[in-house]
């Protein structure tokens, strides 16, 4: 790297740029002051006080953290027999199914949402908390069929031959070996997914109701009518718990397998 | 037989899924919304692409998103480049600041612009304390703010496509290239970007669509006189009752994605052919 001056300094700058927002939001969530000014005037906890106890924030937080689990569940339940179909039963058309079923990625969220709107609650009258965790649902499938399917396309099928040739029965097959060799998949899969609902912008705000909002949602509305820091005490404290899943992902699984590959 | 049956249980509860929470939803609104007692989509498509506040909403969304891939290619690729050929310790680290932002939400990351960009904002002061600015320089609610939070949004899935498609480039073409007398400029521009090109058009595609359809950003940066298509869509969806006209939109929003993902992923075809 050194001996690229040219390129470390873009490197530095590009990563500055990248991660100075995070301490602008970190520092204007500490502020003592009432305005949004980065460097905040003083220090002090206040906004992290006024942001635990707001009530919008509470029931949206409490909404976001049901919807994610939920529709995460939903969507490996689905996704990960697919996945296993796809890769060790090799059926007819398999790169059109799976095709099939990262295709909800292709297209615009907002749109997407918009499509949702209309059939879940306008035409089937859904609530607001089921059209989200089944729009969720649809937008996690493609991440967890990517995920657990690299998880499989790395582990030899030949060891559930081997184990079946060796005298194991199909549910010990099932258990000794193909629950192991997918399990770092579907951790990977959860994690994203988790994240992926928890964070959602587009999909979420097309498919809330006066009454039931997810956290980004209710975030989004909030900054748009009020400039106070509690906004960004509400986002340092979610800065933390982005920290913490991080760390532990990467315990069980390895950050960069997951999240580094998430994009492509 | 009963192996085939077992396969299509593994199979069909994810089809059903995808048929019913996105192909039957979407193709119907964008055919006919059902919410609609008198859809007419041609029609309302036909006076989309001849209305001029729609027509320059489309040139601003193209224009504003071009800018910001043709930005984070400029920093991402270099940026790429230099992770790629760091020592292990830097890399991990350095694809750790690149990846973890995109673990946060997007009014996280957008918030930031709000308290830098405003006209008593840190950039302002700083520029009219260095002399570049007479006054106060408000930069929120333009295009430049737009394209400085979409760079920053989407700059990390550029850096890592075109880190994976550099780290697979063998470091030992580049010292042959050396060796045979290429200077540093020559390598980059005859070795390392070709071989890395298919990776970086992959990039490059999933930044343009993601600022293409982006909501959150356009809509805290670019205030109500700077719409994109996006934030005129949920306008449309919000406030009009007019269900047609609002497919028009999205019909608009979708071709430009499938379009330049298509097209894109030709030339990244083609590059990786030769």
């Amino acid at each position: 790297m050194t001996r690229r001056p040219v390129f470390t300094l873009i490197t530095a700058a590009a990563v500055v740029f990248l991660l100075f927002p995070i301490v602008v939001v970190v520092g204007v969530g500490l502020s003592a002051g009432t305005v949004l000014t980065f460097p905040p005037e003083g220090v002090s906890l206040r906004w992290f006080a006024d942001a635990v106890a707001y009530e919008p924030f509470r029931s949206a937080l409490w909404t976001s953290v049901v919807v994610a689990v939920l529709a995460t569940v939903l969507a490996l339940a689905v996704g990960v027999p697919a996945t296993y179909a796809i890769h060790r039963r090799s059926p007819r058309g398999r790169h059109a199914l799976q095709l099939l079923f990262v295709s909800p990625l292709i297209v615009p969220e907002l749109v997407l949402g918009f499509a949702l709107f209309q059939l879940f609650m306008v035409e089937a009258g859904f609530d607001a908390r089921t059209a989200l965790v089944a729009g969720h649902a649809v937008l996690l499938l493609p991440y967890t069929v990517r995920v657990t399917g690299a998880s499989l396309q790395q582990a030899d099928p030949a060891l559930e031959d081997a184990a079946a040739g060796l005298g194991a029965g199909p549910l010990t097959t099932f258990f000794r070996i193909t629950v192991p060799v997918i399990a770092p998949g579907v951790v990977a899969a959860t994690m994203l997914s988790l994240l992926t609902s928890f964070n959602n912008v587009p999909l979420s705000l097309m498919l809330t109701s006066r009454r039931v909002e997810t956290l980004p949602v209710a975030m989004l509305e909030y900054v748009q009518t009020s400039f106070t820091p509690m906004i960004a005490a509400v986002s340092t404290l979610l800065l933390l718990l982005t920290i913490g899943i991080a760390l532990l992902t990467e315990r069980l699984v390895g950050f960069q397998k997951v999240f580094g590959r998430s994009a492509s | 037989m009963r192996r085939g049956l077992g396969t299509s249980a593994l199979l069909l509860p994810a089809a059903v899924l995808v048929v019913v929470g996105f192909l039957y939803p979407y193709v119907t609104m964008l055919v006919a919304p059902a919410a609609d007692p008198d859809p007419d989509v041609p029609g309302s498509l036909a006076a989309a692409v001849t209305d001029p506040y729609v027509v320059e909403i489309v040139a601003r969304t193209a224009r504003v998103a071009g800018i910001a891939t043709l930005a984070s290619l400029l920093f991402g690729f270099p940026v790429a480049w230099a992770i790629s050929r760091a020592a292990p310790r830097w890399r991990a680290l350095l694809l750790l600041a690149v990846t973890f932002p995109l673990l946060l939400s997007t009014v996280i990351r957008t918030f930031a612009w709000i308290v830098l960009l405003g006209g008593e904002g840190l950039i302002s002061q700083t520029l009219q304390a260095v002399g570049l600015a007479a006054g106060p320089v408000q930069l929120l609610y333009t295009e430049t703010a737009m394209v400085l939070g979409l760079t920053q949004l989407f700059m990390p899935l550029l850096v890592l496509t075109a880190y994976s498609s550099l780290a697979a480039v063998d470091p030992a073409l580049e010292d042959a290239a050396r060796g045979m007398g290429a200077r540093n400029s020559a390598v980059f521009a005859r070795v390392v970007f070709p071989l890395a090109l298919p990776g970086t058009a992959v990039g490059a595609i999933l930044v343009f669509a993601g600022c293409v359809t982006a909501f959150t950003t356009p809509s805290l940066l670019g205030g109500t006189r700077n719409r994109t298509l996006a934030t005129l869509l949920y306008q449309e969806a919000n406030t009009s009752v007019d269900w047609s006209g609002v497919s028009a939109i999205a019909i608009i929003m979708t071709a430009i994605v499938l379009v330049v993902t298509v097209v894109m992923s030709r030339v990244s075809a083609i590059g990786s052919r030769r």
